[in-house]
């Protein structure tokens, strides 16, 4: 977009440039064509065969959907899912702005570990980190034992929603720091100096300068970290007790243990929805600030 | 002379027959030189040292039929229903947890021939019309021996009794329905196994729920091992095969074999499969003499051949659960009752694990 917007000048050579420019958008569509197909192959049509399967099995008609919402377990569990990723989302945000700031002010090396600090773990598989954060977190564990050695009783930790939440955000937490960082990056420092030498106080400078800038990294992490934490499975399994169980694990056991397709989709599709809602109010969220931002 | 010609030649077509039923009759463990050459099987299993030690068993029967096997997995039935489904079905063998073939006999299993697997050997009460065991284990309730020097728990019973027994508790929560636990459970809270009704369930669920908020369910075997080894539960009912490596890594649990829950995997032949009579074949090897040792061997599980005699250590000797005196303290669950009501036993087993 920023270079059809340089490149549109109304001379001659410059206007034959805007044509080929056009051209190549045009043959450009081919290139997102593997991706498209990719996704319609492996996303659109098998959520489209679940989505159906949900009303077809056993019989047609709503009765999956009813039995959804009928089943007292099923809303309690739904309900904790969205907190459970609504706790994990803050917590990433806490943990994650300061040190997205942090890589944007150090020098090239320091970022360059920074950056490794983030994303080795990444690399390691979730599974191996989770268990890792069992014999942290459980009652005989590294966390407890600190603990006890500084004469304090010991903190249940694991089988606790806390322990899940501390999981997860552990796992999703380059996912908040990546966006944050792509945006801060590009945050010109200089702003907050012109904010100081205006007479703002630093508290100041931030609320009202940086803050309102790097909001849309934010959103963008806010959301990823969010809608990935919904579909959870393996962490809450290990790490979480009966009161930290989560949707997929319900779904899992409809599909795998009860060959309940009918049902196990109609679980998917209520968590799908109930998604596109919630962003759906989130969004005007996500605008407001940025317009007030600028008009001040 | 006539009549002798005559007798001569009855008795022979008699010794011609029998011989000939004696081959067709197989013998566990043996299979025909070169019968199954250019035939390829898959074998379908739960991965892991568990399908390793399988194929090592299975390797005679490999070398001597001719046979191309090759192993897939993990079990998922519902990967087998849409095999089935689809009328495309690549599994030949497959191994699968206790219940599937009782609950899909005839709908994604075969109704086994049983003329064509040697069944003489194996243990009593563990074959069933579309299934027979892939090896033997249990569960077992594991204690703390340190927690219960003086008074240790003795059974099931104690296990459910948090006032007699004061102590933490585990036990399993993978999702799928344990009908035993929750027979236990039953019993403990005064019921009756033979004659359970749904009402039961909820009664034993309650008695599950009366051991207070901190007990655990373990998700995987490795889960409970990790509980023994680290002490963070007094009391575990636990996997056989998990128990017994908790305690080679030095955790201080002794098992109480009063009552302990007989759990094998099932070998299966799925419906539609391309050529039945050599995944008989292969069934029929597998629960041969050398087959289970080698099985055993590999694995710790308990082979289902009763002249089996694996060579093991002391300690994987002492959780081989097929020893006369351990059979006779070991108890099988309600199958056809669970069988019956799988659906809202597990509706509310669930309940259960989601907190509710």
């Amino acid at each position: 977009m920023a270079a059809s917007a340089t490149g549109s000048r109304d001379t001659g050579p410059a206007a034959a440039a805007d044509d080929r420019w056009r051209w190549f958008r045009g043959q450009a569509f081919w290139l997102v064509a593997p991706a498209l197909l990719l996704l319609v192959v492996c996303l659109g049509l098998p959520l489209a065969i679940v989505t159906l399967r949900s009303f077809s099995e056993p019989q047609w008609g709503w009765q999956n959907y009813v039995w959804f919402f009928g089943t007292p377990v099923n809303l309690t569990v739904l309900q904790r899912t969205f907190a459970i990723s609504a706790w994990v989302t803050l917590v990433c945000l806490i943990a994650g702005y300061p040190y997205a700031y942090v890589m944007t002010v150090v020098g090239p090396k320091m970022r360059l570990v920074l950056i490794l600090c983030v994303l080795v773990p990444f690399w390691v598989s979730g599974v191996v980190r989770t268990l890792a954060w069992v014999i942290l977190l459980q009652d005989s564990g590294v966390i407890n034992s600190v603990i006890r050695s500084v004469g304090l009783g010991p903190v249940k930790l694991i089988r606790t929603q806390t322990g899940v939440v501390i999981g997860m955000a552990q796992v999703l937490l380059p996912f908040m720091i990546l966006p944050l960082y792509s945006v801060m990056k590009a945050i010109d420092l200089r702003l907050l100096q012109a904010a100081r030498s205006l007479g703002a106080s630093p508290a100041r400078a931030f609320a009202q300068v940086y803050l309102p800038l790097s909001l849309p990294g934010v959103y963008a992490g806010a959301i990823i970290v969010f809608i990935l934490a919904l579909g959870f499975y393996i962490t809450p399994a290990l790490l979480g007790g009966p009161r930290s169980t989560m949707l997929s694990t319900l779904i899992q056991n409809q599909v795998l243990s009860l060959l309940n397709w009918g049902r196990g989709g109609a679980m998917g599709v209520v968590l799908l929805i109930a998604t596109f809602v919630l962003l759906a109010l989130a969004a005007p969220l996500s605008r407001q600030p940025h317009k007030t931002g600028s008009r001040r | 002379m006539k009549t002798r010609i005559g007798q001569g030649i009855a008795f022979g077509l008699l010794m011609m027959t029998t011989a000939a039923l004696a081959q067709s009759k197989p013998v566990a463990g043996e299979v025909a030189e070169g019968s199954l050459k250019d035939k390829t099987l898959t074998f379908v299993s739960y991965g892991g040292i568990y399908q390793d030690g399988q194929i090592a068993a299975l390797k005679e029967f490999v070398d001597k039929s001719g046979v191309k096997l090759l192993s897939d997995g993990p079990t998922e039935i519902s990967k087998l229903q849409a095999q089935v489904e689809s009328g495309n079905v690549t599994w030949d063998v497959v191994d699968t947890g206790d219940f599937p073939p009782y609950v899909y006999c005839g709908k994604l299993f075969q109704k086994l021939d049983f003329s064509k697997i040697d069944t003489s050997n194996i243990p009593e009460g563990q074959i069933s019309e579309c299934s027979v065991p892939a090896m033997n284990y249990g569960v077992v309730l594991m204690y703390n021996t340190e927690k219960y020097k003086d008074n240790p728990p003795k059974s099931w019973k104690d296990f459910f009794d948090v006032e007699k027994f004061p102590g933490s508790r585990a036990l399993e929560g993978s999702g799928d329905l344990s009908g035993g636990m929750v027979e236990q459970a039953l019993l403990a809270a005064g019921g009756s196994v033979e004659n359970m009704t749904v009402a039961d369930i909820d009664k034993a669920v309650e008695k599950v729920k009366s051991l207070g908020p901190d007990t655990i369910f373990w998700k995987t075997g490795a889960d409970s091992q990790q509980l023994a080894e680290s002490g963070e539960a007094d009391m575990i009912a636990m996997w056989t095969g998990r128990a017994m490596t908790a305690v080679k890594n030095g955790a201080k649990y002794t098992p109480v074999w009063q009552d302990w829950l007989v759990v094998m995997d099932q070998m299966t032949i799925p419906m539609g499969v391309k050529d039945a009579d050599a995944a008989y074949a292969l069934i029929n090897a597998y629960v041969g003499k050398s087959a289970q040792e080698t099985l055993a061997k590999t694995t710790s599980y308990t082979p289902i051949h009763k002249d089996a005699k694996p060579q093991v250590d002391e300690i994987t000797a002492s959780f081989m659960t097929n020893t006369p005196d351990k059979l006779k303290l070991g108890y099988h669950q309600n199958i056809k009752f669970w069988v019956e009501n799988f659906e809202v036993a597990n509706e509310k087993w669930n309940a259960l694990m989601a907190g509710n």
